[in-house]
């Protein structure tokens, strides 16, 4: 029974990153695509973040290579920016946990701030100012992902 | 230094069906949208499609004469000309990637012949290359991407240059003239062909403006590109044909057909 409980709260975190990763993707009006928020990241963040036996650093390093995979950048910096978060939110989910939702939405602007740094160390493009939306828009949808996420997880049992 | 590029192919294989899922939306909508299409604006359109292709064929027809003769003189002048490439068509997933990339997935891949390199065209011009293969799916690189270059020249006088991407919502840039050459504002640049990637005299851009002001080495020249990078859906993979010998013998030899 608990064995097949931790499977069914595999799949279910495995799904919501897939959906996660369909909203990436899926096109947008141009006038928005650039506030597209790191929605896999936030999904791996709330599941470390929640149920950190889980999610593991190299669970996210594969779901961060295939990322990079089909977004067509670097082969390994999503790997290694989804590990580096992860592992930062396995260190202080105990905290994180406790925080009240502002707080909480500021640890994830810090987050995705410093995935979007490592891009930018990495790569050269020339983006301006307009490159770090995300991380604003990251931040601004964080209580509705977290609404959402929780109430998956309630409802399937995922502990 | 390609060690990773299996790896690559064996994963954007993995990946492609959540790519074919989240372009699903946008595909599902144009199809409704075609489906519902009413008689009368079908009637419109077929009527305007005769048009131009009226006028386009009259234009093959002269076009065809000077080809040939065109390709009589180079035989005479020695030397060898692509020409009559072939082409393949595919089409553009409607998904977004990172949008600073300035990459766009076809849904063309190593099972149809796409190599890496391939030059990528639309309607009107060159939109870019194939930076990677899978089995189902390529990526392309657009003009505009800050690493990607071009070698081109200028149409009206041959002036050869190279023209690089700069980036989101920005226009391409000639690099690397210096300010007293002969390059006026709407001049139209075409793939120069050096370099042995992109076949000769496919158009890449219109000069927007020239900006010579002095104390700096090389004009700051902006070129907008002539294809359109962000609303084609249809792109024509070009297949080069290896060199005029092997096409004009044959059609030397057996006259006219």
């Amino acid at each position: 029974m608990a064995v097949n409980k931790t499977a069914q709260g595999g799949g279910v975190i495995v799904l919501s990153i897939i959906v996660a990763a369909l909203l990436t993707l899926i096109p947008l009006p141009d006038q928005v695509r650039l506030f597209r928020p790191e929605f896999v990241g936030l999904v791996l963040i709330y599941w470390t973040m929640a149920t950190p036996h889980h999610i593991g650093i190299s669970f996210s390093w594969c779901v961060g290579l295939l990322m990079d995979v089909m977004l067509g950048g670097t082969l390994g910096l999503l790997a290694f920016s989804y590990a580096l978060i992860v592992y930062l939110v396995l260190q202080f989910h105990l905290q994180i946990r406790q925080y009240p939702m502002w707080q909480q939405a500021l640890s994830v602007f810090t987050l995705v701030l410093l995935l979007q740094l490592l891009f930018v160390i990495t790569e050269s493009h020339g983006a301006g100012w307009r490159f770090w939306l995300p991380a604003l828009s990251s931040m601004l949808i964080w209580p509705v992902m977290y609404t959402v996420l929780r109430s998956v997880r309630h409802t399937f049992h995922v502990r | 230094m390609n060690f990773f590029s299996p790896v690559r192919s064996v994963l954007s294989t993995i990946v492609y069906p959540i790519q074919t899922a989240a372009s699903f939306p946008s595909d599902a909508s144009k199809w409704m949208g075609e489906f519902f299409h009413d008689r009368k604006q079908l009637k419109e359109k077929n009527t305007q499609l005769e048009a131009i292709n009226l006028s386009n064929s009259i234009r093959l027809q002269t076009l065809d004469d000077l080809e040939r003769e065109n390709m009589r003189l180079r035989e005479l002048l020695g030397s060898s000309f692509r020409l009559h490439e072939r082409v393949k068509v595919a089409e553009i997933l409607a998904i977004d990637l990172d949008p600073f990339s300035q990459q766009v997935v076809i849904d063309k891949g190593e099972r149809y012949g796409i190599f890496v390199g391939q030059p990528v065209l639309d309607a009107t011009g060159v939109m870019g290359q194939v930076k990677q293969v899978s089995q189902f799916s390529s990526q392309v690189v657009l003009l505009t991407n800050p690493s990607h270059g071009i070698p081109v020249q200028v149409n009206r006088n041959g002036l050869r240059a190279v023209v690089t991407g700069r980036g989101l919502g920005k226009p391409l840039q000639l690099e690397h003239l210096p300010q007293n050459s002969d390059i006026r504002v709407g001049d139209l640049l075409v793939t120069s062909g050096l370099g042995g990637r992109f076949p000769v005299g496919y158009p890449v851009g219109r000069v927007m403006s020239v900006d010579s002001s002095s104390g700096q080495t090389f004009s700051d020249i902006k070129v907008e590109p002539a294809a359109k990078l962000a609303t084609s859906r249809e792109v024509l993979l070009v297949i080069a044909a290896d060199s005029v010998e092997e096409i004009i013998r044959p059609e030397l030899a057996g006259g006219d057909e």
